[in-house]
């Protein structure tokens, strides 16, 4: 870990979090924001591997810079740090391309915890999550009309029982004995349902885009 | 309809005054058609003169105009005549005189038997009334009589209609209740008739000039009425006999009340076109003015031209203005040319035929066809008028039903819409409303609990931030949150419970209903019914020493029951028996009895504790 972006705009938070990433990465050198526009422009002139995103920003949302990471910075790790802990706020973020979220209440043990799961390629998922992932894409799939150019993202039927599962309320690791699959394993479903929701997210709205105009076809 | 009835009419009374009169003259009538005549003296007494060589002999009828030009004052007139072959003494004699202007007196056989009225101005004015004279028998002898006529008459220079001037029909005798029915007949077509025809005429007027003051836009039935009314009125002239003021008056005010009458056609006309001119107007009544000027300038003598002359003008007047309205309705209103171009051309006809048989060349008609035709024509008109103005008025009233029936409708519409509009604007408020708070709580109250959480040196200050972090966030949930499904809200209990219990090293056991069900649970019952299941769990956790937790949901109708089961240490009794309210028991009750449910607590030193919660659905 060389570079950490850590976008929040409260002092007191920042400088306990910043104490907490040190506590994790101690080699890893934290790039500061308070705002969306600083991030914007960190994330223009610095290559970062993680990036700790607020949503509520006095000057937007966190979301446009985990978006503009994920158009910029693909291989960066972007984690939501956020109060809010309904799925309004979070899936969005998640669609943006984030990649797991922490809750800032919580205490500080559990989300280094946390942290070091998610730099490890365990990202969390809650059944609410899992449930707004699964009506994404049954809405998707639902659709009838799907031009050419959109690419079909689908998710295997190992990754909709882990989400079926997950929105019912077992736990990953309960998952993991259920289906008889190992921790990683379950992790990397998780990640790929991550995954996919950030392409066919952007897909969906890209094809929004179009309809309404933005773009004109060439 | 009416107006096709109106002219089926006429055409029948047409044919019925063709064919009447022609059985009269089969009988053995014995007709009078050569008589000597004399004009009287102007001093000459009321009796017979002798009929000395001056006598003229004529041939009856006799018309004044050619036998003696510019005759006026009195003829008589002489003729013998023998009992008619195949009468006999007994019989009842009559004479019928089909026509004498202006009125008659007889004499047979030197005693006066009959008159018809005044032979001095004013004169009675007879000539439209046929006379039957009773022969006394008395006085007939078989051969031989002598049936003297003193005539009194107008020369044509002095009345405004040939019909009117001086002359004597033929005479006819034949036994009376042969002549009743001739006489009869031609008193009927030249009086009765025009007198009823007269009267609808007035009628009909009447009701067209009240229509027309009601609706003030229908100038036109006004003209028309006025025009009915003031031929009704002028008709008179046919059958008012004895008038107080002498011929040349009479003669005066009937060509003049012609310039009227034909005004208010051509307005009518005029307006039923929609068309309007004041130059016309003007024009018309000018020609009101002018007429008696002219008449009263030139003198009686000159009356018969002169009247003829204006009734020609009128008439041209008349027949342009016609053909300017047939020619605007074929443009505007094709439907309305047909028969307004046949009731107007018929008119037309039929007012030049009169002019030729009052002043052109034409032979006096056997009968007075004009009062009756031409009136009938008005009707057959008046009564189109009435239908096209009833026909406009109901469609005018079906226009605004329709018109009031779409306002109501449009108006419950807007009301809907209004209604659904202020719903949504309400709901779109009490939303925003939310969030605002929501963000608020978010940014101001939850900044500082999470700086307090994280920056308190004490433990307990940070976990007592942290908690009332959750309860505000969950306040937030249950002001903005929509009811969530049963099934979901039970995952995101069991996420929660499984994975602190299993953080904390105690095994979960939790089992819910596996069924899916559809029942809703309201946020704020979500959001208690999580309170005290984190608040039991955190007990479980922190006080319990328990290494195991059993979970039981159940889901029957109506009602829905959490059951956490400890395998701890139970709960420590208080002195005076009662359940240590320092963990939270009491707080959970409170949320369970704010949702109409109930939290019993079951607990004892050594077997743990269960906690059972019971909610309505």
């Amino acid at each position: 870990m060389n570079n950490i972006l850590l976008l929040e705009d409260l002092p007191e938070i920042r400088s306990w979090l910043q104490v907490l990433i040190k506590q994790v990465f101690p080699d890893a050198h934290i790039h500061e924001a308070a705002r969306v526009h600083d991030a914007l422009g960190l994330v223009s002139a610095v290559k970062f591997q993680l990036a700790l995103c607020d949503l509520g920003l006095p000057d937007g949302s966190g979301v446009d810079v985990v978006a503009a990471l994920r158009e910029h910075q693909p291989e960066c790790q972007s984690v939501v740090v956020t109060i809010h802990d309904d799925d309004d706020h979070l899936f969005p973020a998640l669609q943006a391309g984030a990649f797991g979220y922490l809750l800032k209440e919580q205490a500080r043990e559990l989300i280094a915890e946390q942290l070091k799961r998610m730099s490890a390629g365990e990202p969390p998922l809650s059944p609410s999550i899992a449930r707004r992932v699964i009506s994404h894409f049954a809405a998707q799939t639902r659709q009838q009309e799907r031009p050419q150019n959109m690419p079909h993202v689908a998710l295997t039927d190992r990754e909709n029982e882990v989400l079926l599962r997950v929105a019912k309320g077992f736990t990953l690791p309960e998952i993991g004995v259920q289906l008889n699959l190992s921790r990683h394993t379950i992790a990397d479903y998780v990640k790929q349902i991550y995954r996919k929701l950030n392409v066919s997210s952007r897909a969906e709205a890209a094809l929004e885009a179009q309809r309404l105009g933005l773009f004109r076809r060439a | 309809m009416l107006h096709r009835l109106a002219l089926a009419a006429a055409t029948a009374l047409l044919w019925l005054a063709v064919l009447l009169p022609a059985p009269a003259g089969a009988a053995d009538a014995l007709v009078i058609d050569k008589a000597l005549s004399l004009n009287a003296a102007a001093s000459a007494g009321p009796s017979p003169p002798p009929f000395t060589a001056a006598a003229l002999p004529v041939t009856l009828p006799d018309t004044w105009d050619e036998t003696r030009p510019r005759f006026e004052g009195s003829v008589w007139y002489r003729a013998n005549f023998d009992r008619p072959a195949g009468t006999s003494a007994q019989e009842l004699l009559g004479l019928y005189i089909e026509r004498v202007c202006t009125n008659v007196e007889v004499y047979l056989n030197g005693q006066r038997i009959a008159s018809g009225g005044r032979m001095s101005e004013p004169v009675t004015r007879n000539c439209h009334y046929p006379q039957l004279v009773t022969l006394p028998a008395a006085l007939v002898h078989d051969q031989a009589n002598v049936l003297e006529l003193q005539v009194q008459g107008h020369a044509l220079q002095r009345v405004a209609s040939r019909l009117r001037a001086g002359g004597l029909s033929a005479l006819k005798i034949a036994p009376l209740e042969q002549l009743a029915p001739e006489h009869a007949s031609r008193l009927f077509w030249s009086i009765s008739a025009a007198q009823i025809v007269a009267v609808m005429l007035a009628v009909m007027g009447g009701v067209m000039l009240g229509l027309a003051w009601m609706n003030r836009r229908e100038v036109y039935l006004g003209y028309f009425g006025a025009l009915a009314l003031s031929w009704a009125v002028v008709s008179a002239r046919l059958w008012w006999r004895d008038l107080p003021w002498d011929n040349g008056v009479t003669e005066f005010l009937i060509c003049v009340a012609h310039a009227p009458i034909a005004a208010f056609a051509i307005q009518f006309l005029l307006s039923h076109a929609d068309l309007r001119s004041r130059w016309i107007e003007s024009a018309l009544l000018m020609q009101c003015v002018l007429v008696p000027a002219t008449l009263l300038i030139a003198g009686p003598n000159r009356l018969f031209v002169l009247s003829g002359l204006w009734y020609v003008l009128m008439v041209l007047e008349i027949g342009a203005v016609a053909a300017l309205h047939l020619v605007v309705s074929w443009r505007r209103k094709r439907h309305e040319f047909w028969p307004m171009g046949a009731l107007l051309a018929a008119a037309l006809a039929l007012l030049l035929f009169a002019i030729g048989g009052s002043h052109g060349p034409l032979a006096i008609t056997p009968l007075p066809l004009m009062p009756i035709i031409v009136p009938l024509l008005f009707i057959g008109m008046s009564s189109r008028l009435l239908m096209v103005f009833a026909r406009a008025l109901r469609a005018a009233e079906e226009g605004r039903q329709s018109l009031e029936a779409r306002i109501g409708q449009v108006t419950a519409e807007i009301e809907q819409n209004f209604a659904q509009l202020a719903e949504l604007r309400v709901e779109q408020v009490t939303e925003k409303e939310r969030k605002r708070i929501a963000g608020d709580l978010h940014d101001d109250l939850g900044a500082k609990l999470l700086t307090i959480v994280h920056t308190s040196e004490s433990e307990r200050i940070s976990t007592l931030a942290r908690e009332a972090l959750e309860e505000m966030r969950l306040s937030v949930r249950g002001l903005t949150g929509k009811p969530m499904r049963l099934a979901d809200a039970l995952a995101d209990w069991r996420a929660e419970t499984v994975l602190r219990l299993g953080q904390a090293n105690i095994e979960a056991d939790w089992r819910s209903p596996p069924e899916e069900t559809d029942q809703l649970l309201p946020a704020r019952g979500f959001v208690q019914t999580t309170r005290i299941l984190r608040e039991a769990v955190s007990n479980i956790i922190k006080h319990s020493g328990a290494s195991h937790c059993k979970v039981r949901c159940t889901i029957s109708v109506g009602q829905f029951g959490l059951t956490v089961q400890d395998n701890g240490k139970g709960i420590p009794m208080e002195l005076d028996g009662k359940l240590d309210r320092g963990h939270g028991m009491s707080s959970m009750k409170h949320r369970a009895k704010q949702m109409q449910g109930q939290c019993l607590v079951e607990s004892g030193p050594g077997y743990g504790t269960v906690i059972r919660l019971t909610l309505p659905l």
